[in-house]
């Protein structure tokens, strides 16, 4: 058998990347400085529209696309610079999160031009929230067995069927929805399309799934006889799989899959001081190594994806990892709180607050966007085991 | 990978592979060091590697280093490599003469070491130095003071490692020194413990790559064990460690910055802890012989992983750092101590 050679270059990072870093920086101080960046009391992505389009008017939004779209042209390294600075400082990214991340990139590669013009220049502003239509009642990790589908009509689509975890449909505008075309004659994976959908169509029914940590993120999205028009496909029909395999990958090695607890480490420090007892010292700095673990590899595959290398598998670690991480911080920071005696009397009463949040928070992220069987079956299969 | 780092990568690659078998492994247990090895590595100016030109060395990089004890320890090398690479550039570096055979390298803390210019130690006793009674020269190093001893003044009382390999007991009375001021100790620390860890990253990697291979040979139920997803997680969880201790490591052994090495310490120590854990797992009883090569690697991880400081000393160092700053600060901090680049 042969095994896979593991291994990972150090990131190329671009000298221009430092000073954005400074830029993006100065940003914050000066939202802050503002009253407009409160410290957070939960974890998640917050919704700030106006943060959006202050983020935007800066052109850290869709900054690596091509100018025409109203892109910068700048690095992926550079991105996951302004990624990486404004997820470390809580800055509320949701409303543009997911367009900039996957939507934006899945329409430049394989939209039509009409369809770039159409969303990209308006995705960079702020303005845009896109959502994801691809889990179902029915269809978790196995994506392929999703029962929406649409059928062609004189002029364009009929959408039927149930989407949910749709993040922030409540607010978005489109999602790119993930439906059966046509009845796969082979593989499942065939017969699957991509199409982009107006949510105020009629048709359309969005209603809340409240999640444990009691926050209203997921929304489950009901299409009735949506009809939408032939410029509604993106890309070839019956190639979905292959789109969404493409995009599913942008999704896995950002600095999102390891600092979702973060905050909460900050938050920890700001409340520790160099009094701590060994053992706090000894749990700490062990967070604090596996985090520049995770920062050094999730930047090499940043590196990687931006020389136009395959970084699957090691995409899939960077999540898989992560994920773990993030989830054993919380931990972490609980017996270190109890430990020094944080909370008590009404102390650090902000730590306390997010403490629990995270608790409760946490189930998620070993799940959302992969769960890490799914994503360890994927490193499995890099190796050489399947 | 520069092209002189990969040349003596492979040319070391190549002596283990000439001068290096299963019975040398062995026999290092017996106290028996692989002369074979030694004398071909020094025919090719290893053990000088980190020694400047103008000292008669290769002057090459730590990183250049640990490529080279990255491919030891995947070969399970025996033997004080480690010390005296580094034990030799000490030396050249306080001013004295190398050493014509092996050093062994010991740092100790809150002993009463002797003052600079003094030419004796009066009484000393040294702990779980490496192949105390096959070396020529061994140094102490003691906070800012280096001490350069004859390893044949000192008596031995014989110890061993987990991995079966001398780490022997040392005494001596009025003992002749050379003892020099040095102006970093914990720099030196520092080399020594990165040094170590690509040795342990070889180390894993060979345990890792022989386990995916053992899960396609190894047939249960009728087929092989690497088609059950048990056997499968534990792998590839064992490949994330791999991946994020190695990018850590090589950062570190880069950059040479405080923090990253400190911190590729610590992560590493969780990755040599899994790797001991899922290796023999998924060799089953067939990995719990002596006679089976899986655990010439798993117990010098295991000899190895708390060299040169603890994984629990670097993860104080490490917090330390860190431990003052203010919420807002923090961030920054970690983010501008930590990370290695290309150019």
């Amino acid at each position: 058998m042969s095994v896979a050679q593991l291994s990972i270059e150090l990131p190329e990072l671009p000298p221009e990347a430092e000073t954005l870093r400074r830029e993006i920086r100065m940003f914050i101080a000066e939202e802050r400085e503002a009253g407009r960046l409160p410290p957070p009391r939960k974890i998640g992505l917050g919704f700030d529209r106006e943060m959006s389009r202050r983020i935007g008017a800066r052109g850290w939004i869709g900054m690596t696309w091509p100018k025409a779209y109203g892109g910068q042209e700048r690095t992926a390294l550079e991105r996951y610079v302004v990624t990486e600075e404004l997820l470390a400082a809580a800055v509320p990214v949701g409303a543009h999160w997911v367009a900039d991340r996957q939507s934006g990139p899945v329409l430049l590669k394989f939209g039509t031009e009409v369809q770039r013009r159409a969303y990209l220049p308006r995705i960079v502003t702020g303005d845009l929230t896109f959502s994801i239509g691809m889990s179902e009642p029915e269809s978790g990790s196995d994506l392929a067995s999703l029962k929406a589908r649409a059928e062609k009509v004189d002029g364009g689509w009929r959408i039927n069927g149930r989407k949910i975890w749709t993040t922030n449909a409540h607010h978005a505008q489109y999602m790119i929805v993930l439906v059966r075309t046509s009845e796969a004659t082979g593989s499942r994976h065939e017969g699957i399309s991509q199409l982009i959908v107006d949510l105020s169509l009629p048709g359309v029914t969005i209603s809340p799934i409240v999640s444990m940590a009691n926050e209203h993120d997921f929304n489950e999205v009901l299409f009735e006889d949506v009809v939408v028009g032939e410029d509604a496909l993106i890309g070839k029909e019956g190639n979905g799989w292959n789109q969404v395999s493409a995009e599913l990958a942008l999704e896995r090695s950002g600095p999102e899959r390891w600092l979702s607890s973060f905050r909460l480490v900050s938050e920890l420090v700001g409340a520790l001081g160099p009094e701590a007892q060994s053992s706090t010292q000894e749990e700490l700095g062990r967070v604090l190594s596996h985090l520049l673990a995770l920062r050094q590899l999730s930047m090499s595959v940043a590196s990687m994806i931006q020389q136009g290398k395959s970084a699957n598998m090691e995409a899939s670690i960077v999540k898989d990892l992560g994920t773990k991480f993030e989830q054993e911080t919380v931990r972490v920071v609980r017996n270190i709180i109890s430990a020094e005696d944080l909370t008590a009397n009404g102390r650090e009463d902000r730590l306390r607050a997010l403490l629990i949040h995270a608790q409760q928070y946490a189930p998620a992220f070993t799940i959302r966007g992969g769960t890490n069987e799914i994503l360890r079956g994927i490193i499995a299969k890099g190796i050489g085991l399947r | 990978m520069s092209e002189h780092r990969i040349f003596f990568r492979e040319t070391v690659e190549r002596i283990l592979a000439d001068a290096l078998d299963k019975a040398d492994i062995d026999a290092a247990e017996e106290r028996v060091l692989p002369a074979g090895l030694y004398d071909a590595l020094s025919e090719n100016g290893i053990p000088l590697m980190l020694v400047p030109e103008d000292k008669g060395g290769i002057g090459a990089t730590v990183a250049d280093a640990a490529a080279i004890l990255r491919a030891a320890g995947e070969a399970a090398a025996p033997g004080p490599i480690l010390d005296t690479m580094l034990g030799q550039q000490l030396l050249a570096g306080s001013g004295l003469e190398l050493a014509s055979g092996l050093i062994s390298l010991v740092f100790v803390d809150g002993l009463d070491v002797p003052e600079p210019g003094a030419e004796h130690w009066r009484d000393a006793t040294i702990h779980a130095v490496p192949w105390g009674a096959a070396v020529e020269k061994v140094l102490v190093v003691a906070g800012s003071r280096l001490i350069v001893t004859n390893a044949a003044d000192w008596t031995v009382t014989p110890e061993r490692d987990a991995a079966g390999e001398p780490r022997d007991t040392l005494s001596a009375r009025s003992l002749p020194v050379t003892v020099i001021a040095l102006a970093d100790g914990d720099a030196w620390l520092r080399t020594a413990a990165i040094l170590r860890a690509a040795q342990c990253l070889g180390a894993i990697e060979w345990a890792f790559r022989r386990s995916v291979e053992y899960t396609g040979e190894r047939k249960q139920f009728g087929r092989e064990i690497g088609k059950f997803q048990a056997i499968q997680q534990m792998l590839a969880e064992l490949a994330g460690h791999l991946l994020a201790s190695a990018g850590l490591v090589e950062a570190a052994a880069e950059a040479m910055n405080p923090q990253l090495i400190a911190a590729a310490r610590s992560r590493l120590g969780d990755a040599i802890d899994a790797t001991i854990t899922i290796t023999h797992q998924v060799h089953g009883a067939m990995g719990f012989s002596l006679e089976y090569a899986l655990n010439s690697r798993t117990r010098r991880l295991m000899a190895w992983r708390d060299d040169f400081g603890s994984t629990l000393y670097w993860r104080r160092l490490l917090a330390r750092e860190f431990i003052h700053l203010d919420r807002e600060a923090f961030w920054p901090a970690v983010s501008d101590a930590g990370l290695a680049t290309v150019g």
